[in-house]
């Protein structure tokens, strides 16, 4: 739900930032800011979380993983790789 | 009564697929918009709108904004269908499940349509 409400944010930005050199610099200025930092880091957080257990759903329909243990591990796998890309992803924002 | 029919394609299989298909378009689409940012630290205006300029990235995103609404619509389907349901809402359950279809229907075609006007408006 949060990802469905951000692609409007997105849009928004992409819109603003490629309707003029002006709005383009207005966008930058806006996500200079603390608070459009956190918002843009928690989308992004959302959809790392969701390619990483994306592909993981895309790999068991290849037949790999899909046992009771193999179903856990690739779990916490999903968990540690989104895990380290939402840091990076907190990196590169900051 | 069957109250349960608005999946997107009437075929649980086709939607599985269609799933599938659109996450690979979706992905493809974050890794590279994901990538160019990071590989251009810094751009300018001209920059960002020449490779939104150009026809074959208008296609791309316009690719991945109807991947978006399959994508979103089986999704959130997924989930309406398994949330909002007799057994948590009552009799009313269909009803408002109807609506918040209907909501996010309507919300894809906004964003869909307007995706479109700022991808051509350039």
């Amino acid at each position: 739900m949060i990802l469905f409400f951000g692609i409007a944010v997105l849009l928004w930005g992409l819109d603003k930032s490629l309707a003029s050199e002006q709005g383009f610099a207005e966008v930058k200025e806006c996500l200079s800011s603390p608070l459009a930092k956190l918002v843009i880091w928690g989308l992004l957080s959302g959809l790392m979380y969701h390619l990483t257990a994306g592909i993981r759903h895309l790999i068991m329909d290849l037949g790999i993983g899909e046992t009771l243990e193999g179903g856990r591990q690739g779990a916490k796998l999903v968990f540690i790789i989104s895990a380290v890309l939402i840091v990076l992803m907190g990196v590169w924002i900051w | 009564m069957v109250t349960n029919v608005t999946n997107f394609s009437r075929s649980g299989l086709y939607d599985w697929m269609a799933q599938r298909v659109s996450a690979v378009v979706l992905a493809a689409y974050t890794l590279f918009l994901l990538g160019y940012l990071l590989a251009n630290p810094g751009m300018s205006y001209a920059e960002w709108q020449g490779l939104f300029a150009q026809n074959w990235m208008r296609i791309f995103s316009l690719l991945s904004l109807v991947a978006l609404g399959a994508h979103a619509w089986i999704g959130l389907w997924a989930v309406t269908t398994d949330y909002l349901t007799p057994m948590s809402l009552g009799k009313w359950a269909t009803g408002v499940r109807f609506l918040v279809q209907a909501l996010c229907g309507i919300m894809m075609f906004v964003l869909f349509v307007w995706g479109v006007q700022i991808l051509w408006g350039i």
